[in-house]
């Protein structure tokens, strides 16, 4: 489903963000990526949504190459792969019901299916009934709900996690891995890039670790740390 | 469709709402170097109008008598044809005169009711190989038989040509600098647009919204303003069309030849509301560049 091949990323100023990456992730896996702040999670999640480009090497994403996307491709590129971050990018003047229906109108879906899917997709996460709400009315773990039904509304095939649970206290975070597993168990591959060793324990996934921009660890079943099965 | 056109509407009047003093600007900028430019264009043709004559490259006129025989009319033709110092030439029978004179003195139906053809001169326009042969040429013409006089342009309409020609390029420099600071301000407008709303634009791109969609609300916008600024001049043309007419219409005043058709307003309004559309959608165009890349 995505593949890193040699894949390195300098940055302007010499920053070398990613070196020598080779990840293969097949069609339906949840993986975590670890490693230490300024270890490369986010630069390899930024390569997925070609927000930035590699320095050399290629990126698969869903059968395309996408190292060197035309950028009236793009478009095309996001709508398979969504994306939740630590901080929900949530639009604070459009409810709950609106900044998710947002996500379907701008990429030109009929109002039927909007008024169809939406609450659909709250009640998956679990926010039925808040969808009058705003965002400054919710919780930072309803927040980020929120942000996950607008990533996953429109069915990506993938799903990018930057840190998600990284402003959740724990019995949100629970609440917010419960959901990422249920959308990966229905098909959807998730990448997710975390710190949170608990949380890479408690799921017993592929971990992938990079440590100043190399993979050091690729393992099925991980830990946080070391130990998991090879 | 019909829910991305309401889409598109709804964001662009917000948009328009949010920045209301710069839409304002822009639009005021807009109508007023329109204005003027379209001011312009619609004094450019009064004055064609009234000096076809030197502006069609006619420098002299030969007037037959009215009671010239044919003969004489085509010795006169054979000596043009011959004459070294005529350029071209072109032969102005009694309906064409009349055709002329019924223009010229359209705002005096009286005249016009009591004229015949039978009772107007032939003539014959006369373009010279240089300007300075305009007098050779009448010394030579004037004496012929049958010619009664030869006419040249008279200096005063020359004059007053030279003047306009300046007030001319005055006016389209300043109206193009006015041009340019519209299409600066739309520019502006539109960039505040998209500061404004740089977290739509942000979730917008991050699920896959096509470039045209992301951008259409911002170049209405700027269409809009464009639309309202030409719109605003157009009636300012119009305004000027009416009061040439009421001002200049004078049938024995020295502005007699000098008039405006509801086509030249009508032409004028065109240009006029293409160049705001041009403007609306160039000054859009240039505030967005920056999405260019995403
Ligand atoms: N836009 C950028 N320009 C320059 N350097 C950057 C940029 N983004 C990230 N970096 C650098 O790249 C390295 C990896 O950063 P990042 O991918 O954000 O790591 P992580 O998400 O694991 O904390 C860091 O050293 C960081 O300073
Ligand atoms: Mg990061």
């Amino acid at each position: 489903m995505l593949r890193f091949e040699n894949v390195e990323k300098i940055y302007k100023g010499d920053v070398a963000a990613l070196s020598d990456v080779n990840v293969d992730v097949q069609k339906g896996e949840f993986i975590f990526l670890v490693g230490p702040s300024g270890s490369g999670k986010s630069t390899f999640l930024k390569l997925l949504l070609h927000e930035e480009q590699p320095t050399s090497g290629r990126i698969i994403v869903a059968g395309r190459d996408i190292t060197r996307l035309s950028h009236w491709k793009l478009p095309q590129l996001r709508r398979n792969v969504g994306t939740i971050f630590q901080d929900f990018k949530l639009l604070p003047s459009k409810t709950v019901y609106e900044n998710v229906a947002f996500a379907m109108e701008v990429i030109g879906r009929p109002k039927h299916v909007v008024q169809s899917q939406v609450p659909q997709v709250l009640e998956l996460v679990g926010l039925e009934s808040k969808s009058d709400r705003f965002p400054n009315e919710l919780s930072g773990g309803e927040q980020q709900r929120v942000s996950i039904a607008r990533a996953f509304v429109n069915r990506p095939l993938i799903l990018l996690a930057d840190e998600p649970t990284g402003n959740l206290d724990p019995a949100n975070t629970v609440g917010v891995m419960r959901i990422l597993d249920s959308i990966n168990k229905a098909g959807t591959t998730v990448c997710m890039a975390t710190h949170d060793g608990r949380i890479v324990d408690a799921m017993r996934r592929r971990v992938v670790e990079l440590d100043h921009g190399r993979v050091v660890r690729d393992e099925v079943r991980g830990l946080y740390g070391e130990g998991g099965e090879q | 469709m019909w829910g991305r056109i309401k889409y598109f509407g709804r964001e662009t009047v917000i948009s328009l709402r949010r920045n209301l003093l710069m839409t304002i600007a822009g639009v005021i900028t807009v109508a007023v170097s329109l204005a003027l430019f379209g001011g312009i264009l619609l004094l450019s043709r009064w004055v064609d109008h009234g000096t076809e004559r030197i502006k069609g490259g006619v420098r002299l006129e030969v007037f037959m008598n009215v009671e010239a025989t044919d003969g004489q009319i085509a010795d006169v033709r054979s000596s043009l044809n011959t004459d070294p110092d005529v350029k071209s030439f072109r032969f102005f029978d009694k309906q064409d005169a009349l055709a002329e004179f019924k223009r010229i003195f359209r705002k005096d139906p009286d005249l016009v009711k009591n004229i015949t053809a039978d009772a107007l001169p032939t003539s014959y326009r006369i373009v010279p190989e240089t300007a300075e042969k305009t007098s050779n040429i009448q010394n030579r013409f004037e004496v012929l038989p049958g010619v009664d006089d030869v006419a040249t342009p008279e200096e005063a309409l020359r004059g007053l040509l030279d003047a306009t020609n300046t007030a001319r390029i005055i006016f389209i420099g300043l109206s193009l600098i006015l041009l340019m600071s519209s299409l600066f301000l739309i520019v502006n407008t539109i960039r505040l647009a998209t500061f404004a709303r740089r977290r739509e634009i942000e979730v917008m791109k991050l699920v896959g919204a096509s470039n045209w969609f992301i951008r259409v609300p911002f170049m209405a916008e700027g269409l809009i303003q464009g639309l309202i600024g030409a719109g605003l001049a157009v009636a300012v043309v119009v305004a000027l069309k009416v009061g040439f007419d009421r001002w200049f219409n004078s049938p024995n005043g020295f502005f007699r030849e000098f008039y405006l058709t509801t086509a030249d307003a009508v032409t004028v309004s065109i240009y006029v509301f293409v160049l705001g559309i041009v403007i609306g959608l160039i000054g859009a165009i240039i505030g967005l560049r920056r999405f260019l890349r995403v």
